[in-house]
C-alpha cells in the first residue's frame, strides 16, 4: 500500500469513527448536562423540582412549551427502586408522567386519561426486585428523568396545576 | 518517527472531521419524516425505536419529546411557498379540526429556544382558536398583534421555526402521519408592507 493511500484510508476510517462516535455518545452527554441543571447539579436526586412557568427566559431545556407546566425527577436507581406518584390536576385538565433514560429514550408514559385519579408507578432497574401490585416500569439505565405535563396555558391555570403537583412524590421504596 | 506524527495528526483529523460531520448532522440535518406544506415529522422521535441519528438530533433540537401515543410533534421553518419563516414578515396559519385531545403552535428561534420577547404570545392553541362552521380555523403569526385573533409573536425571533404538538393524538394520526390535516402557513406581508 502507497503511503497516499494508508494516509486517506487512515483519514477515512478515523472520520467514520469520529461521526458515529459522536453521534452515538451526543444523547448521553446532553442528558447528563440537561439533568445537572434540573438536578441543581445532582443535590435534588430522587424527588421532584418544580419548574417555573415557562418564560422566553426559559434555557435549560430546548424547546420549552409556554403551555406546559413541568416539573422534574431526576432519579438514580442504583439504591433501589422508586415509587412515582403524583395527583390529578384540579379542573382534570392534562397531566401526564414520562420516564426518560440516560439515553434520552421515552421508555414509559402514563397521561391523566388512564388515570384520572392520580398516577402511581414503581420504576426499577431491570433485575431489581419490587413488591406491591403497582404497575412497573422497567429501565436498562440507572439514571434519567421523570417529567410531569400539565396544561396550563395562562397564569391562573399555572397557579392552579402549582398546587396540586406539589403533592407529587418520587422517592425510594 | 515523523511518519508516525504524520499517522498521528491524519487520525486526529479524521476523528474531527468526523465529529464536526456528525455536531452539523444533528443541528442542521433535520428530521426526516412525514409531513406537509413544510411541516416535518418523525414516528420514531422519543422511541427506544429511535434510529442513532434520530436520537441525537432530537436530544439537540427536542429533548425529552415524548412518544408518539401521547404526543406528535411537526416542526416547520418554510411558509407554504417554502421561503424561510422570518421575523419581519407576518404569516397567516390556518387549518381545520386536528385529531388530538388538544394542539399547539409555538414559535422558536434559531437556537430552539423561545424568542427573547416579553409579548406573552409565545403560542396559540386549540383554546384560542375560533373555527367557523366547517371547523377552519386561523391564526397570525407575526411581531405584532393585529386584532382580536389568535396571536403567535415573532418579535426578535430572527429567523424561526413553528412547531405543532398533538397531544394525545388519534390513533389514526399516531398510525398514519399523512392522515393528519396539516395547518398551511401563508406569508401575508414583510417588513411592514400593506
Amino acid at each position: 500500500m502507497n503511503a497516499g493511500l494508508k494516509y486517506a484510508l487512515a483519514f477515512a476510517l478515523a472520520a467514520g469513527a469520529g461521526h458515529v462516535g459522536t453521534i452515538v455518545a451526543a444523547p448521553f452527554a446532553i442528558m447528563h448536562v440537561v439533568t445537572g441543571k434540573m438536578s441543581q447539579d445532582r443535590t435534588a436526586i430522587n424527588r421532584f423540582v418544580f419548574g417555573e412557568r415557562v418564560t422566553q427566559n426559559s434555557r435549560n431545556v430546548v424547546r420549552p412549551s409556554p403551555d406546559l407546566a413541568y416539573s422534574s425527577c431526576v432519579y438514580d436507581l442504583s439504591e433501589g427502586p422508586l415509587l412515582v406518584t403524583a395527583p390529578p390536576s384540579p379542573d382534570n385538565g392534562y397531566v401526564s408522567l414520562s420516564v426518560f433514560d440516560a439515553r434520552t429514550d421515552n421508555t414509559a408514559v402514563f397521561d391523566s386519561s388512564q388515570f384520572p385519579q392520580g398516577i402511581r408507578f414503581v420504576l426499577a432497574r431491570e433485575g431489581q426486585a419490587v413488591a406491591g401490585g403497582d404497575p412497573v416500569v422497567r429501565t436498562s439505565h440507572d439514571t434519567g428523568v421523570i417529567l410531569d405535563r400539565r396544561l396550563a396555558p395562562t397564569a391562573e391555570r399555572f397557579a392552579a396545576v402549582d398546587k396540586a403537583r406539589r403533592m407529587n412524590s418520587c422517592a425510594p421504596l | 518517527m515523523a511518519k508516525h506524527w504524520k499517522l498521528a495528526l491524519t487520525i486526529v483529523a479524521g476523528l474531527a472531521v468526523g465529529a464536526g460531520s456528525a455536531a452539523w448532522s444533528m443541528k442542521r440535518g433535520g428530521l426526516s419524516g412525514v409531513g406537509a406544506g413544510g411541516w416535518y415529522g418523525n414516528s420514531v422521535t422519543g422511541s427506544v425505536d429511535a434510529d442513532p441519528w434520530t436520537r441525537a438530533r432530537v436530544a439537540l433540537t427536542g429533548l425529552l419529546a415524548l412518544n408518539k401515543s401521547q404526543a406528535i410533534y411537526f416542526t416547520t421553518n418554510v411558509d407554504a411557498a417554502g421561503a424561510r419563516l422570518r421575523e419581519d414578515c407576518r404569516y397567516r396559519v390556518a387549518g381545520a379540526a386536528l385529531p388530538a385531545r388538544w394542539w399547539s403552535v409555538t414559535v422558536y428561534a434559531d437556537d430552539d429556544y423561545l424568542p427573547l420577547n416579553d409579548d406573552d404570545a409565545l403560542s396559540f392553541d386549540a383554546t384560542e382558536v375560533k373555527p367557523d362552521a366547517a371547523g377552519q380555523w386561523t391564526a397570525l403569526v407575526a411581531p405584532q398583534r393585529a386584532g382580536e385573533g389568535a396571536w403567535a409573536s415573532s418579535r426578535k425571533a430572527g429567523d424561526y421555526s413553528l412547531t405543532l404538538r398533538l397531544y394525545q393524538p388519534a390513533k389514526s394520526a399516531q398510525d398514519d402521519y399523512a392522515s393528519i390535516p396539516m395547518p398551511s402557513v401563508t406569508r401575508i406581508d414583510c417588513g411592514g408592507a400593506a
